[in-house]
C-alpha cells in the first residue's frame, strides 16, 4: 500500500477505503458516518506541532475498528508517541478531528474520553502513583467515583485475572519488570476502558517476560472487549497483531497486514527493524520457490504458540 | 545510601497502630513535637522516652529501626551538642583549656538538646513506618480541608506530598546508580578529598534533577490519562474512619503532653 493511504476497517465486515476519508472511492458519505460511529478511533486530517510551526504530525487520517489489534510501527522520532497522545487529549491537535468511540475529542469531552482510553507507558516505574499495587489500581477507580465496595471487587477481579493477587501489597520497586507491566495493565483494565493503548510497554522486558506479555495481549484480544493499539519495535508482537500502521516523519506511511510489512524491504528499512526469524526463513524459502503453509506472511492472526509447536508443516507449492 | 531511605518507607507489621486513621497519627505527631519542646529536664525526658518506647513497641517495629531513621542526622546532633557546650555556662568546670572552659551546665544542656533531637526524629518516623504514603496523603488532606477557606489548597498540597514521598526512594536509587556509574569510571566518591567530594556531588545534582523532571512528566501523563483532574470529584478506596481506637490513641498523647508540661512547671 502506498504512503499516505489509509484504511477504514470494521472487524466483522472488512471494508477498504483508499485515500482520505473525505475522498473515498465510491463510498457514500452516509456510510462514512456509520463507520465513524462503529469505529473506535477515527482521526481525520490531524496535524500537530510541538512548537506550533514545524509539524510533528502531518495530516494523518486513520480509523481503527472496535476489537481490532493494531500495531503502530516506525523508527524513533517518527511521531508514534505523539500520535497516541493526541488520542486521549494529552496533547491537543493543531487541526483535524479525532473521534474516540463515537465521541468527538473536544475540551469538554476529555474526561469521558479518558474513561474510554487506557494507556500503558514504556517505563512502568514512572507511571505508578500509588505506593502499593493496590493503591495504584485504586487511583484510577477513585477518579471514576466508584464506591469502595465496587473498587474492591474490581481490584480483586482484575488482579486475579492478571495473576498479581499476591503482589497487591507490594511497593512498585519490589516488583520485577514483567510484574510491573502486569500491574500497570491491571490498573488500566480495572478502569474498564474500551481502547487500550500500549506505548512501547514491552520494551523494558526480558525475553521470558516478553513472551508472557505477548500471551497476555492475545488473551486480551481474544476476549473481544478491547481495541488494542500498541506501539512496538518487537517483530513478534507486530506479527501477532492484525494490522500495522507505519509512521514515518510524522506521516502515516502505510496501513497493512503484518505479513505485508515483513515483505516490504523499504518499509522495514523505514521502521529500522528486521522481521522475525521464522518470517525471514519463509521469505528466503519463498525466493527459492518453496512456500511454507503459514509463516505469518498472510493474515495477521497467527497463533505463534501453535506455530512453534508444529514448526514447519511444509506443504510444497512448487 | 539505603539507610537514609528509611524515612518514607512503610514497614507493614499489621499492628493496631498501622490500622489507625492517619489523622489520629498526624495529630499525635504534632502533640509529640509539643512534648519535645516542653521537655527541658531529665525527668521529663525520661518520661517521654518511656512513653516513646511503649508506643514504638505497639507498632511491633524494633526500636533499633527507629534509631536508624535518626542516624543520618548524627552530625547535626553533634553540632547542637558542641554549640550548647560553648554557649551555656554555669555549674562546675569540667575541662579548662586556657581561657575556655567546658561547664557542666553546658554539657547538660547540649546532651538534653541532642537527646530531644534523637527522640523527635526517631519517633516521628513512626508516622511513615506505619502509614502508607497514600494514607498519609489522605490524612493530611483531611486535616487541611477545614482550612481551605483560608486559601490553603489542601488537595494540591496533599498530592504534592504524596508524590514526593512515593518518589524519594526512586530518586535516591537513581542517584546511587549515577554515583556507581561515576565510580566505575574511576571517580570513587569515597576516596576523594572533601573539596572534590562536594564538587562531584554538584555534578550529580544535574542528572538527578533532569531525571526527576523526566519522571514528573511521565507521571503527569499517567495521572492525566487515568482521568485525574485537580478539583474533580473523587471517591475514596479507604474512607477515613475515626473510631474509638483513634480517640484513645490521641487521648494518650494529650495526657502525656499534660504530664510533660506539668513536670516543666514543678
Amino acid at each position: 500500500m502506498k504512503a499516505g493511504k489509509t484504511r477504514l476497517q470494521k472487524k466483522t465486515v472488512p471494508t477498504e477505503i483508499h485515500g482520505d476519508a473525505s475522498t473515498p472511492d465510491g463510498i457514500e458519505p452516509t456510510e462514512s458516518i456509520e463507520n465513524i460511529e462503529a469505529d473506535m478511533v477515527v482521526m481525520e486530517k490531524v496535524s500537530f506541532a510541538y512548537d506550533g510551526q514545524c509539524a510533528d504530525i502531518h495530516n494523518v487520517s486513520l480509523s481503527i475498528g472496535r476489537g481490532e489489534w493494531v500495531t503502530l510501527a516506525g523508527a524513533n522520532g517518527s511521531g508514534k508517541s505523539t500520535l497516541i497522545r493526541l488520542m486521549n487529549g494529552l496533547l491537543r491537535a493543531g487541526s483535524g478531528s479525532i473521534t474516540i468511540g463515537g465521541t468527538k475529542l473536544e475540551p469538554g469531552a476529555i474526561g469521558g474520553i479518558r474513561q474510554k482510553v487506557g494507556m500503558v507507558f514504556q517505563n512502568p516505574d514512572n507511571q505508578f502513583i500509588g505506593a502499593t499495587v493496590e493503591e495504584d489500581m485504586a487511583f484510577g477507580l477513585e477518579g471514576l467515583c466508584l464506591d469502595a465496595e465496587e473498587m474492591r471487587s474490581r481490584i480483586s477481579r482484575y488482579a486475579s485475572s492478571l495473576g498479581i493477587s499476591d503482589l497487591l501489597h507490594r511497593h512498585p520497586q519490589e516488583l520485577s519488570g514483567g510484574q510491573k507491566q502486569r500491574a500497570a495493565v491491571a490498573a488500566i483494565l480495572a478502569m474498564e476502558p474500551e481502547l487500550i493503548i500500549l506505548d512501547e510497554a514491552s520494551s523494558m522486558l526480558d525475553e521470558m517476560a516478553r513472551r508472557d506479555w505477548l500471551s497476555l495481549l492475545r488473551e486480551m484480544h481474544s476476549e473481544g472487549r478491547y481495541t488494542l493499539l500498541s506501539i512496538t519495535h518487537d517483530a513478534e508482537e507486530i506479527a501477532a497483531s492484525e494490522r500495522v500502521l507505519v509512521m514515518h516523519e510524522g506521516k502515516l506511511a502505510a496501513d497493512l497486514m503484518p505479513g505485508e510489512l515483513f515483505r516490504s524491504e523499504e518499509l522495514l528499512r523505514m521502521c529500522r527493524m528486521v522481521p522475525p526469524f521464522r518470517t525471514q526463513l519463509a521469505l528466503e524459502l519463498e525466493k527459492r520457490g518453496i512456500r511454507p503453509a503459514d509463516a505469518g506472511l498472510g493474515s495477521g492472526t497467527v497463533n505463534m504458540d501453535l506455530e512453534d509447536e508444529r514448526i514447519w508443516p511444509f506443504s510444497w507449492n512448487m | 545510601m539505603h539507610e537514609k531511605l528509611l524515612i518514607g518507607r512503610l514497614i507493614d507489621t499489621g499492628s493496631p497502630v498501622h490500622r489507625l486513621d492517619p489523622r489520629a497519627k498526624l495529630t499525635a505527631m504534632l502533640l509529640y513535637a509539643v512534648m519535645v519542646v516542653c521537655a527541658r529536664s531529665w525527668l521529663a525526658l525520661l518520661c517521654l522516652m518511656v512513653f516513646s518506647v511503649l508506643m514504638m513497641a505497639l507498632t511491633r517495629i524494633p526500636v533499633r529501626t527507629y534509631l536508624k531513621a535518626a542516624k543520618p542526622l548524627r552530625f547535626l546532633m553533634l553540632f547542637i551538642l558542641i554549640v550548647q557546650c560553648f554557649a551555656v555556662k554555669g555549674g562546675s568546670v569540667l575541662v579548662a583549656v586556657g581561657s575556655w572552659h567546658l561547664d557542666s551546665a553546658g554539657l547538660e544542656a547540649g546532651a538534653i538538646a541532642a537527646l530531644r533531637m534523637v527522640l523527635l526524629v526517631s519517633f516521628t518516623a513512626l508516622l511513615t513506618f506505619t502509614t502508607s504514603p497514600g494514607q498519609l496523603n489522605q490524612g493530611l488532606e483531611g486535616m487541611l480541608k477545614p482550612l481551605e477557606w483560608t486559601g490553603i489548597p489542601a488537595e494540591r498540597l496533599s498530592l504534592m506530598t504524596g508524590i514526593a514521598l512515593r518518589f524519594i526512594p526512586a530518586i535516591l536509587d537513581e542517584a546511587q546508580t549515577i554515583l556507581k556509574a561515576q565510580a566505575s569510571r574511576g571517580a570513587d566518591l569515597r576516596e576523594l578529598p572533601w573539596k572534590e567530594k562536594a564538587r562531584m556531588l554538584t555534578a550529580l545534582l544535574v542528572p538527578v534533577t533532569v531525571g526527576a523532571f523526566r519522571r514528573a512528566e511521565d507521571l503527569t501523563a499517567s495521572m492525566e490519562s487515568r482521568g485525574y483532574r485537580i478539583g474533580a470529584p473523587r471517591t475514596r478506596y479507604r474512607p477515613l474512619v475515626w473510631g474509638q481506637g483513634e480517640s484513645w490513641f490521641v487521648a494518650a498523647f494529650v495526657l502525656m503532653c499534660l504530664v510533660i508540661v506539668w513536670i516543666g512547671f514543678y
